[in-house]
């Protein structure tokens, strides 16, 4: 089917805006028409830089001003907005920056933007309150027929790289900042990999760095996996009653629920 | 809560850095106004605050991405998170702009959304699209909306019917009302190369139906060398006040909104141009 003249001037316009086509009949004089494009340019371009710098508030100091703005619209033009809230925008930039040439020489790039990714999810997750008293079913319930709920927005992620040190390092204020970058270099000296959950405190997303244990038995969790098979995953060396009540006091648990077949 | 505040004078935008002198003492407005896009996330800080923002004011939700004008349709997500906010926030009035955005950049390709507010042409074909798509929108919302008048720093060679036509036509078939950005007047006068931009205003004021226009919406603009900009960064200028107080003239105190998104100013700034605008709503209101 071919499209209608409205879709054909609408999609003739945007291709414009995007430097893919040239502009469809305008009014307004030449000179006046390329003003008005650049405007439109302008807009784009300073609108991808806020989204993204909204979003990847970690990667962005990492790379700089400048190749930040450059990313912003190169992935403007290689994955373009499909919603029209722009907070949903950004989801491929992980993948892309980790595959762009100019990046190469910094190869935790990628999972530091998952991170902050996961940082901006958990933020806009659902919000829920801690169901205390299923706490009882622990008491009452074999394991192998409970799981437990994380609240909404929780993520873990595995890194190779030390993301949870890199992320907090751009966080402290000025004069622990000596201190925290000195930390990433020897993490990094050390290719110290990290494993971290993503939780919500408060409104605020925080970084959380498990060990491995503790990250399987998180992944179990999220998979929905029973108790008791969690356990068996996390190993000998996993102290639920630590976990719980860490977990109790940072709210990060939903509630404990009995499985379904 | 035990019913909706009420809603009297001019309104202001909700913007984070004013919040903790609007809920520290909540001055006297007539509501506040958001961009619906923000509130879509399922959850988080943003809503709460909007939430928070309900017990003291009438909210009015006014999007920038629906895309009315768009001939590939509505996007259906955008569509039903619209809808989970207007129930979760019951708005005094929601709202949208006379643009497209999405579009799909090549034949064939994907419908990609321009996050921008593009602007439709002005032609019998266009003004099927747009009402088509206001029409979806209301029955959805089972409400009407208003549609606001843009800024367009271009404008299509085969335009067939006039700008103040267009909106009479859309407010007639569609049910719909009209949000009239007076300071979008006078960009796009200014733009045009008006000889007096204000009269230019005034006239297209002049060939709305009395009736239509549901909210005004006043903000500052940027001139440059060669065009002006509608950033929304500035006060209200002289000529802008001057065209609101014939719109008043026209349509009665309708609600109004200063907005001011970029460069935000002191508090007192923003409210300072609110209660200006409240001023003449209520010389309007008593003439």
């Amino acid at each position: 089917m071919n499209a209608s003249p409205e879709a054909q001037r609408q999609q003739a316009l945007l291709a414009a805006i995007a430097g893919q086509a040239a502009l469809p009949s305008i009014r307004e004089p030449q000179t006046r028409a390329a003003r008005g494009l650049q405007a439109y340019r302008a807009n784009a371009e300073a609108l991808a830089e806020r989204a993204l710098g909204a979003v990847f508030a970690t990667v962005q100091p990492m790379v700089g001003e400048e190749n930040f703005q450059r990313l912003a619209c190169e992935l403007w033009q290689a994955h373009p907005p499909l919603r029209g809230d722009v907070g949903e925008w950004g989801g491929e930039f992980p993948e892309w920056l980790e595959a762009h040439a100019a990046m190469a020489r910094w190869p935790w790039l990628g999972d530091c933007a998952r991170l902050d990714l996961a940082l901006h999810h958990n933020e806009r997750a659902a919000d829920a309150v801690f169901d205390a008293a299923s706490l009882a079913l622990l008491e009452s319930t074999d394991p192998a027929l409970l799981s437990m709920q994380l609240m909404p927005g929780t993520a873990v992620l595995r890194s190779r790289w030390p993301v949870a040190t890199i992320h907090a390092a751009h966080r402290v204020d000025a004069a622990q900042s000596e201190a925290a970058f000195a930390n990433v270099r020897a993490a990094l000296d050390a290719e110290r990999g990290e494993q971290v959950m993503v939780v919500r405190q408060g409104w605020r997303a925080q970084a959380v760095v498990l060990t491995r244990a503790e990250a399987d038995w998180a992944d179990s969790l999220l998979a929905g996996t029973n108790l008791s098979a969690a356990l068996e995953r996390a190993g000998e060396g996993f102290d639920f009653a630590a976990w719980l009540a860490t977990a109790v006091h940072g709210e990060w648990l939903k509630d404990v629920v009995v499985l379904r077949d | 809560m035990a019913g909706r505040p009420a809603e009297g004078g001019a309104g202001i935008g909700l913007r984070q850095p004013h919040y903790t002198e609007l809920f520290g003492a909540p001055p006297p407005l007539g509501f506040v106004e958001v961009h619906s896009e923000n509130f879509f996330a399922d959850g988080g800080a943003a809503l709460a605050v909007l939430h928070q923002a309900r017990e003291l004011y009438p909210v009015s939700l006014h999007g920038v991405g629906l895309a009315l004008g768009s001939a590939a349709g509505l996007d259906p997500w955008h569509l039903d998170r619209l809808e989970r906010l207007v129930q979760r926030i019951e708005p005094v009035r929601v709202s949208d702009h006379a643009c497209f955005a999405r579009a799909a950049l090549r034949s064939g390709g994907p419908v990609v959304h321009a996050s921008d507010l593009l602007p439709i042409a002005f032609t019998e074909e266009a003004l099927a699209i747009m009402v088509g798509n206001v029409m979806q929108v209301q029955e959805r919302l089972r409400r009407p909306m208003l549609v606001e008048n843009l800024s367009a720093y271009l404008s299509f060679a085969d335009d067939s019917v006039s700008e103040p036509e267009f909106f009479a036509q859309l407010c007639r078939r569609a049910g719909c009302g009209m949000l009239l950005d007076v300071n979008n007047l006078m960009v796009n006068a200014l733009n045009a190369g008006a000889n007096d931009p204000v009269a230019a205003c005034c006239a297209f004021v002049d060939a709305l139906p009395p009736g239509i226009v549901g909210e005004i919406h006043l903000a500052g603009y940027r001139q440059t060398e060669d065009i002006a900009i509608d950033d929304h960064g500035s006060r209200v200028r002289p000529g802008v006040w001057r065209v609101y107080e014939h719109a008043l003239k026209r349509f009665g105190a309708v609600p109004t909104l200063v907005e001011w998104d970029t460069d935000l100013p002191a508090f007192g700034v923003l409210l300072g141009e609110a209660e200006q605008a409240s001023a003449l709503m209520a010389k309007a209101a008593t003439a």
